[in-house]
């Protein structure tokens, strides 16, 4: 199955085809990029770089580097300990890149290959670090209990002058 | 008052005491014209900055990564301390019915309106961005200590300002009925803010009792004020600032730095508007003994703040002690400790230093120590984070306020005395009618008010 984003051809280049395949045996994870030309024929010796999307960067797997074979394929083990999202999925980026014969080109799939992380509740708990709908309650009822007793007295501070203002003069 | 009031006077005052307390408000002396006009240049030339600053950002100061709160916090945090005073003596002093300070109260009450105005407007000066203050109300994190200054800081302005107005409401019903020869403006402004006051009885029990309930809330708001100021340090992980000791070590700050700003101000109104039958060498030599107390409390506050860390010298911790003992801010730092802080207390303790002349002198160098301290307590602690410096330019590792940020920093001074001039020029700087007597004199009979 197909997933190609191909580049914008130039002339001098071609297109390619890389399709990926995800193999599990025993307690190993393979990923399988094949490469093909437009006509369907293997591409050999293509230089095929592998990642996994981490939260800031992309994490390089497999070795160094990555040839096809005769028949197009490349095969490249994914780590069994690297960390994926609640359900354990990873984002699996298959790059074609710097070619001399082939236009740059990236495969992307999520596979459920990492292991599951509990999502973290820090952040959604209330604290004193979480965003402002997170605010501690003891935090929000002393603050707004004080504001609401101190702008209280103001308020009958004000409502007493107005009282006074309307005070007439004695004996007229 | 021995003097012969003229005819015209007595028409217009009905007691010497309404003449030498209101009369300031009928002439306009040259004196007072160049002094405006001198408070006027200087913000101009702030104007000027600010205006540098809003054009290029806040790349025309000093501040930079590590130094980002310069001039503009300190001078921040001492118009804050200043403010402090009005809480003193419409609180404190009143509620220990302390009757030498009642003639000081309305003194002290102007300086504090004025100065949380200037720590108010200061904060939006050092923004990069003033269009985006309301960002903050409309993304308010309520656990955020900036948002609690926020929040006291209005709340302080709205209590300094009813402060400042209710104690004088009789006043201006007396301005409105006496100044009639003042420009139309003036009359007006009396007319509203006197709201009808026409010393009924039960107007000034209403008043004795609002005047009562705000100087016991004035002070839990003051002490909050200074305290929430202190923990915007205390909240930040610096060397200098992790300290429990910062809420009443800049408490006890502000109120020595009141009080020395009261000896100031009482300096300058005597000598200027021939106030000296109501503020006298006795109000010199009280404000100056209270300064010595609470100078000396502050003191302890100071040695419990440097001792502890200079006894252990642990890591950044120990650079910044180094730094403000022996390093480059050490004059500065043993100036304003024994210049603005031990010298005043032992000169004050000797009687003829506590009359006018030299307790101005002396409450000057509190002052002058006082806004410094601020600058010690912000700038260098800046400079030592606990993660090390590095590849930096190396503007970023030293501060030197640029013109802009001074020019800035000396015109908020002239408008916070604009504003006192302007307050005291139009209103009553002391109390003219008092109100004990007032009542009194009406649980019998309705007498004249106005010889009270």
């Amino acid at each position: 199955m197909p997933l190609l984003n191909a580049q914008e051809a130039e002339e001098e280049y071609q297109d390619a085809l890389v399709t990926l395949s995800f193999l599990e045996e025993d307690d190993s994870k393979i990923i399988r990029a094949t490469a093909r030309d437009m006509e369907g024929n293997p591409i050999t010796d293509l230089e095929l770089y592998f990642y996994v999307q981490r939260t800031f960067s992309l994490l390089p797997i497999g070795d160094f580097i990555n040839f096809t074979d005769e028949n197009g394929m490349v095969e490249v083990e994914f780590p069994g300990d690297l960390p994926g999202d609640k359900e354990g999925h990873v984002k699996i980026i298959v790059k074609l890149q710097d070619s001399d014969s082939y236009n740059d080109l990236t495969v992307e799939r999520i596979k459920n290959w990492g292991i599951p992380t509990p999502v973290d509740q820090f952040e959604e708990k209330r604290s004193l670090w979480a965003a402002a709908a997170n605010a501690p309650i003891a935090l929000v009822l002393a603050t707004s209990g004080m504001i609401l007793a101190v702008w209280s007295i103001i308020g009958y501070i004000i409502f007493i002058l107005f009282k006074i203002s309307k005070l007439n003069k004695v004996n007229t | 008052m021995s003097k012969v009031l003229s005819k015209t006077d007595s028409e217009i005052f009905k007691s010497p005491r309404e003449k030498d307390l209101l009369s300031h408000i009928t002439s306009t002396s040259l004196k007072y014209k160049i002094w405006i006009a001198v408070l006027l240049v200087f913000v101009v030339f702030g104007l000027i900055g600010y205006y540098r600053q809003l054009k290029f950002g806040l790349v025309v100061t000093a501040m930079r990564d590590y130094t980002s709160w310069g001039i503009y916090i300190s001078n921040f945090v001492f118009f804050v301390a200043i403010s402090l005073v009005g809480s003193l003596f419409s609180s404190i002093l009143k509620l220990n019915k302390n009757e030498w300070s009642r003639p000081l109260t309305r003194i002290s009450e102007i300086i504090a309106v004025s100065a949380i105005i200037c720590a108010a407007v200061i904060i939006i000066v050092d923004m990069g961005r003033p269009d985006r203050f309301f960002y903050v109300i409309r993304y308010l994190r309520i656990q955020s200590p900036i948002i609690w200054d926020v929040i006291i800081i209005s709340t302080y302005l709205v209590i300094s300002f009813l402060l400042l107005y209710i104690s004088m409401l009789p006043d201006l019903g007396l301005c409105r009925d006496r100044l009639t020869s003042v420009p139309r403006w003036k009359k007006k402004l009396y007319r509203i803010l006197a709201l009808n006051w026409n010393d009924n009885p039960r107007q000034w029990k209403k008043l004795q009792k609002i005047n009562k309930i705000l100087a016991i809330t004035v002070l839990p708001v003051a002490f909050a004020i200074h305290t929430i100021t202190s923990w915007l340090f205390a909240t930040t992980w610096r060397p200098g600032w992790d300290s429990t000791n910062l809420g009443p070590y800049f408490v006890s700050g502000a109120f020595m730095a009141g009080a020395a700003i009261i000896i100031v101000a009482m300096y300058f109104i005597r000598e200027h508007m021939n106030l000296g039958r109501y503020i006298t060498q006795g109000h010199f030599d009280k404000m100056s003994k209270l300064l010595v107390l609470l100078s000396l409390v502050y003191l302890y506050f100071n040695i419990n703040e440097y001792l502890g860390p200079a006894f252990k010298m642990v890591g950044v911790e120990g650079e910044h002690i180094t730094e403000l003992f022996v390093g480059n801010y050490a004059p500065m730092y043993w100036l304003v400790q024994i210049g603005g802080l031990v010298l005043p207390i032992i000169l004050l303790l000797f009687k003829p230093l506590r009359k006018p002349l030299p307790a101005f002198v002396i409450s000057m160098l509190v002052l002058l120590g006082a806004w410094f301290k601020r600058f010690l307590i912000v700038i260098p602690s800046l400079q030592h984070p606990y993660l090390p410096i590095q590849g930096v330019d190396e503007s970023y590792l030293h501060y030197n306020p640029t013109w802009e940020e001074w020019a800035i920093t000396i015109s908020s001074f002239a408008w916070f005395l604009l504003i006192i001039t302007f307050l005291v020029k139009i209103f009553p700087v002391i109390p003219v009618k008092k109100e004990e007597a007032f009542i009194k004199s009406n649980s019998n009979s309705q007498s004249d008010n106005d010889e009270i």
